[in-house]
C-alpha cells in the first residue's frame, strides 16, 4: 500500500495526528523553556531571543515545519470529524453523557487554540520579527498592548492555554493509544510524561500573564 | 410487575419511524427481556397488529444476533450482558423502558429494532481469517503457544460481533470489533503470517463501509457485552504501524 493510501485511511490519519501533535507538544516544551527567561530578567530574555534570531534560516525552516504540523494536524482532524459525523445517525443520550469532556470538546478546544495561534503569530511573532520599532523583546511581551500590558490579551491568553491543556489531556493519552503504547509495559511511564505536557507545561505558560499581566502590577 | 414500553417502530430504512407506547401488566420478573417481547408480540398478533421485529437466535449470549438500545444503552443497563441474558428483574415495577435500534449509518434499519449488520461480515471477509495451511488437529498441539498469548487471544476472540460497540460510539466507529479480530489472530502464530495484509485490508474495508474513526473515548469497551478491552485497539494500531515498517 502506498504512503498516500496509508495516510488517507482513518487509522493512518490518526497516526499522522498523533505524531504531529506530539511533535508540537515537544516544541511547546521548548517554547516554555525560552519564555521562562522572562522571570530571570530583561537582559536574559532579550539575549535569548537574540540568540535564536542569530540562527537565521534554521529558525525559518523550523517555523515552516511547525506551521506544516499545525495545518496537517488540523486538516486530518477536520476530515475525521466530518467522517465521524457522517457515520452517526443519532448519538444516544447515554453515550453523550458519558463521553469524557476532554474527548467530547477536543475539536472545539482545538479550534480555539487555532484562533489563538493565529493571533499569536500576528502579534508576538510579527512584532518580534518585523515590527519591533525600537522596543525590547521583553517590553513587547510584558508592557505593550499586544502583550500583557493589555488585560484583555492576558485573559484571552490564559483561557486559550487552559483550553490547550484540556485539548492535550485528551490528545496525548489518545496519541498513546493510536501509536499502540497503551497496553504495553511503557503505558505507565507514558501517562506520567503525558501529565507533564497537559498539566504542568500549560501551567508554566499561564504563570507568565498571571505574573506580568496582573500580579506584578498589584504588588 | 407492570412496565411501560416505548418502542421504535419503522417499516424499513426508506420510511420514517417513530416511537410507539405499549403497556404490559403482570410480567414475571424472572423471564428474560426477549421473552417479555415475545409476550408483547403474541398480544399484538392476537390484536391483529404488526409484531415488533427484533433479532435473536441462541438466547444464550453467545451468537451475537440480539441487540438493541434499552434506555439509550446497547444491550441495556446490566454490565457484560447481552439483551437475551438480561432479565426483567433488572427493572422495577412501573418502569418506563425505551427501546431503539442500534443506530449507525452503516447499520441500516431492516425493521423496527432489527438492523442490517452485514457491514461487519464484509470487514471479516476482507481479512478476519487464516488462509494459510496450518495443518490438521495434530499441529494445533505441536505448535507451542505461550499461556499469556493464548489467554489474550481468547479474550479477543470472545467478540460475538453484535455491534454494540458501534452503537455505543459517538462516531459509530467499528474499531473495537475490527481490533478484536486483528488482535485475536495477531496473537497466534497461525494468524501472524498474514498479519500485515489483514490489518491494512480490514481497516480499509471498515473505512469503506462508512464507519467513523476512533476517538479513544472507550464507550465501546464500557458497553461491550463480552468486555473486549481498549488494549485491542492499541494492538490494531501497533499492527497497522508495524505493517508499514
Amino acid at each position: 500500500m502506498s504512503i498516500i493510501k496509508l495516510l488517507t485511511s482513518s487509522v493512518g490519519r490518526k497516526i499522522l495526528m498523533a505524531i504531529t501533535g506530539l511533535l508540537l507538544s515537544f516544541f511547546m516544551a521548548f517554547h516554555l523553556f525560552g519564555n521562562l527567561f522572562l522571570f530571570v530578567g530583561e537582559a536574559a530574555f532579550n539575549g535569548y531571543v537574540e540568540k535564536l534570531h542569530k540562527l537565521g534560516f534554521l529558525i525559518r525552516i523550523a517555523e515552516f515545519f511547525l506551521v506544516l504540523f499545525v495545518f496537517s494536524h488540523a486538516y486530518s482532524g477536520i476530515l475525521l470529524w466530518i467522517k465521524n459525523r457522517k457515520a452517526k445517525k443519532v448519538v444516544s443520550s447515554y453515550s453523550k453523557e458519558n463521553t469524557p469532556g476532554a474527548a467530547k470538546y477536543a475539536a472545539f478546544s482545538g479550534s480555539i487554540v487555532f484562533i489563538f495561534l493565529a493571533t499569536h503569530w500576528s502579534t508576538f511573532w510579527y512584532k518580534f520579527n518585523f515590527d519591533l520599532r525600537g522596543m525590547s523583546y521583553y517590553y513587547v511581551v510584558t508592557e505593550s498592548q499586544v502583550g500583557f500590558g493589555s488585560p484583555l490579551v492576558s485573559i484571552f491568553y490564559i483561557i486559550a492555554i487552559a483550553l490547550l491543556g484540556y485539548h492535550l489531556k485528551h490528545g496525548i493519552t489518545s496519541a498513546g493509544q493510536t501509536l499502540g503504547i497503551i497496553g504495553t509495559k511503557y503505558e505507565k511511564t507514558y501517562n506520567n510524561i503525558a501529565a507533564i505536557f497537559w498539566f504542568w507545561i500549560p501551567l508554566g505558560f499561564i504563570s507568565i500573564p498571571v505574573w506580568f499581566g496582573f500580579l506584578v502590577r498589584i504588588i | 410487575m407492570n412496565i411501560n414500553l416505548k418502542i421504535w417502530r419503522q417499516k424499513s430504512d426508506h420510511q420514517d419511524g417513530g416511537l410507539r407506547s405499549y403497556r404490559l401488566e403482570n410480567i414475571d420478573p424472572n423471564i428474560s427481556f426477549l421473552e417479555m417481547l415475545d409476550i408483547l408480540n403474541i398480544k399484538l398478533v392476537k390484536e391483529k397488529k404488526d409484531p415488533v421485529a427484533f433479532d435473536h437466535d441462541c438466547r444464550e449470549g453467545i451468537c451475537g444476533s440480539c441487540g438493541f438500545m434499552i434506555n439509550g444503552r446497547p444491550h441495556g443497563p446490566q454490565k457484560a450482558t447481552t439483551v437475551c441474558q438480561l432479565h426483567m428483574r433488572a427493572f422495577n415495577n412501573e418502569d418506563n423502558i425505551l427501546l431503539e435500534p442500534f443506530r449507525a449509518e452503516s447499520f441500516p434499519v431492516i425493521k423496527d429494532l432489527s438492523v442490517d449488520r452485514k457491514a461487519f461480515d464484509r470487514i471479516i471477509s476482507s481479512g478476519g481469517y487464516v488462509a494459510v495451511d496450518t495443518g490438521d488437529a495434530l499441529e494445533a498441539n505441536s505448535i507451542p503457544i505461550a499461556k499469556e498469548d493464548a489467554d489474550e487471544a481468547f479474550l479477543s476472540s470472545a467478540c460475538i460481533g453484535c455491534g454494540a460497540c458501534v452503537a455505543a460510539c459517538k462516531n459509530s466507529s467499528a474499531m473495537l470489533f475490527t481490533a478484536a479480530k486483528v488482535s485475536h489472530l495477531a496473537l497466534l502464530p497461525q494468524g501472524e503470517k498474514e498479519g500485515k495484509e489483514r490489518v491494512v485490508n480490514m481497516v480499509a474495508t471498515m473505512d469503506e463501509e462508512g464507519f467513523g474513526a476512533c476517538t479513544n473515548t472507550g464507550a465501546c469497551s464500557a458497553e461491550c457485552p463480552k468486555e473486549i478491552g481498549q488494549t485491542n485497539i492499541a494492538r490494531l494500531n501497533r499492527e497497522f504501524i508495524k505493517s508499514k515498517i
